[in-house]
């Protein structure tokens, strides 16, 4: 009888040994992120279950959650804002020791730390490095990567009249995002990197000249009609696909959603001196069932799992141990391009909450009624204030 | 006797009266009680003057300059203003057109099936009635020469396509307690109005509606509620935006709470809609007294 209680004891441990790591990636995505789990699986025999849920859900289901003490995983990847906010109330694991500061890009790790204690671990990040174009596209057309203002500015002159083309740039929607990175790009580029972290921190007003100014750039363009009207930001990159638009502002994960990657190219803002380099942050929430197991899975994740996911495309390490090699040769161009770049966190993700949101929903407004722009930066600063 | 009799009520209501304790009378206790405390739980009044003074309740730069966002106060009103009197009125004009015509009932089906419908799935659809690429409303408009826009995308027009929309989506509901009502009316009335001289226009007013006159207070009240806590179908479709534009009370409320975590403004709000809810429930349970 005892022996029977142990095994049941036994096949319960197995059974419920089942880790649960919550992501934010679905689809072509999410693809992508299931190898390095199994590889872990095939490692420490621990089986594990991906559950998808988009950040801007989670964020509103988790503190509840986390507040009666419940877990709906046992590793979740989380915004960086948010694992910091709910390690100061002391419901995340601390992770120092597990892994080591410096094996990351400088600075990485940073915003999950409260204090010298590390509350999260930096995974693999999504450059954002401009726009993308078709080489095919700029070849027919007889088009060249600017390397001015001007040249772009003539550029996108150019595409509008190309027959058959919707808009220059398509203006990717949703929930906001695509449009707040556009709009990050053009405060880098013409307000320098200093005004991002300036801006999370809030050292920076948004009706501030340099700000204004910056933004008057993006608002010349949106007034011009060289940005499509928001349209959600997956049928966009069939639309740009297809031609309806030449260029399109994503993020480097775009290399893995289209049919073709060797056709595709990416300029910056000429004169960007830095980029968004969005980090992919995970924790162990502290009401976890398998804490150790989760420890053993969230250090393989930070580690030997990022050279696995860099090789499926569309993700930069933040793990300095990951060669150049592991990279498929369309990450190589994006790595090259951001030689002698600063990398920045990105705004919105930092910030986080009713900012966030807020920063979204304004940036919608600007984009089909640019002549708002006084009232959208507003807006920016009593919220940032909130 | 008093005492069996006193048992029995008891018995039989306390579960009820448990259950509505529970999930009525404690959470709305809950509510009121939240929205007068701030987070160190100190008696004040800043949560009222901090929703009430908002920009996001009453937009006065809007209002003066007559641009969107007006505020939630003012959209909800705006919604009231226009899907009330539209919904009512196409429900009893469908109810009596399609009361005697061949395949009425089918006809009622299809229009029921924006009731039925999840009002999430019902936001997915506004979207795309009213998109630029795919919108059926835009292929209809091309006919006028309007050129082709994303309706919800735009500050100007993005509330009117999603009362628009939510027209399309309750008047199913006006219908069919309108057909239900004018079984209820004897075919005499119409026979002794028709030898009497009556022609079917003042047969409808003199008598139809009249007599409907219950149904209606029943559609309007009812529409009155839906329009006050909508939130599914504009969170789906524009979460509000573009800049707040058509933004209402429920998705403020649900903003407070769940992004901001002010649950003291988010209880300000609850408090406004119930207070609005209440009074639109007063014709309601009035007709329901008059009529037991």
């Amino acid at each position: 009888m005892r022996k029977f209680a142990l095994l049941i004891a036994m096949i319960s441990v197995v059974v419920l040994a089942k880790l649960v790591v919550i992501g934010p990636w679905s689809g072509a995505e999410q693809e992508k992120f299931m190898p390095v789990l199994k590889a872990f699986e095939e490692k420490y025999g621990i089986k594990v279950e991906y559950r998808a849920y988009r950040s801007e859900d989670l964020s509103k289901i988790l503190p509840a959650q986390l507040n009666a003490k419940r877990a709906p995983g046992d590793v979740i990847f989380m915004w960086a804002w948010f694992i910091q906010d709910q390690a100061k109330k002391g419901n995340v694991v601390d992770l120092t020791g597990i892994i080591n500061e410096e094996d990351y890009v400088p600075g990485a790790l940073d915003a999950v730390k409260v204090g010298n204690k590390i509350y999260g671990i930096a995974y693999t990040g999504k450059v954002k490095p401009g726009f993308w174009y078709r080489k095919s596209f700029f070849e027919k057309h007889g088009l060249k990567v600017p390397r001015t203002w001007y040249e772009f500015k003539a550029l996108l002159e150019n595409i509008k009249h190309i027959p058959g083309i919707k808009a220059p740039i398509a203006s990717g929607d949703g929930v906001g995002w695509p449009l707040s990175d556009v709009t990050e790009h053009f405060l880098i580029t013409f307000g320098g990197p200093y005004v991002q972290k300036d801006l999370i921190e809030g050292n920076l007003k948004w009706e501030s000249n340099t700000v204004r100014y910056a933004m008057g750039k993006l608002v010349e363009l949106l007034k011009k009609g060289y940005f499509g009207e928001p349209t959600e930001w997956t049928m966009a990159l069939k639309q740009w696909w297809n031609g309806d638009y030449a260029l399109y502002f994503m993020g480097s994960w775009i290399t893995g959603m289209v049919d073709d990657p060797k056709d595709l190219g990416v300029f910056t803002l000429p004169g960007a001196k830095g980029v968004v380099f969005g980090i992919d942050y995970a924790f162990i929430p502290k009401y976890s069932k398998h804490i150790e197991e989760a420890k053993k899975l969230i250090k393989f994740l930070a580690t030997e799992g990022q050279i696995i996911q860099v090789k499926q495309g569309g993700h930069m390490a933040t793990y300095k141990n990951v060669s150049l090699n592991d990279y498929p040769p369309v990450d190589r161009e994006v790595a090259k391009l951001l030689r002698g770049m600063k990398a920045l966190p990105d705004l919105d993700d930092s910030v986080g909450g009713i900012f966030q949101k807020t920063f979204w929903d304004q940036l919608k407004l600007l984009w089909v009624d640019p002549d708002r722009l006084d009232e959208v930066l507003k807006v920016l600063d009593e919220k940032m204030e909130e | 006797m008093r005492k069996s009799r006193l048992l029995h009520f008891l018995v039989f209501m306390l579960p009820a009266l448990a259950l509505v304790f529970v999930f009525v009378i404690y959470p709305s206790a809950r509510t009121i009680i939240l929205s007068f405390f701030d987070e160190e739980g100190h008696f004040t009044l800043q949560n009222y003057k901090k929703v009430l003074s908002s920009r996001d309740t009453i937009n006065i730069d809007g209002i003066a300059r007559g641009e969107f966002p007006l505020g939630t106060l003012l959209h909800n009103a705006i919604w009231i203003a226009i899907h009330l009197p539209f919904t009512t009125f196409l429900g009893l004009i469908l109810a009596v057109l399609l009361r005697r015509t061949r395949g009425g009932n089918v006809l009622k089906s299809f229009i029921f099936f924006g009731m039925v419908m999840p009002m999430i799935v019902g936001g997915v659809m506004i979207n795309f009635l009213f998109d630029a690429n795919v919108g059926i409303v835009n292929a209809l408009l091309k006919f006028f020469g309007v050129h082709p826009r994303t309706w919800t995308a735009h500050p100007e027009t993005a509330l009117f396509s999603l009362i628009l929309g939510s027209v399309w989506l309750w008047t199913g509901f006006g219908m069919t307690l309108y057909s239900a009502g004018l079984e209820t009316i004897p075919k005499d009335f119409y026979e002794a109005a028709s030898l009497d001289g009556a022609g079917p226009i003042t047969q409808f007013f003199k008598i139809t509606i009249p007599l409907l006159k219950p149904i209606t207070v029943v559609v309007m009240t009812m529409t009155l509620l839906w329009d006050l806590k909508i939130f599914d179908i504009v969170y789906v479709a524009t979460q509000g935006g573009p800049g707040g534009a058509s933004n209402v009370l429920a998705i403020q409320m649900y903003n407070y709470a769940f992004v901001e975590f002010d649950y003291g403004k988010a209880a300000v709000v609850a408090v406004l809609l119930t207070i609005f809810t209440m009074i639109a429930a007063i014709p309601l349970i009035r007709t329901v007294g008059e009529e037991s």
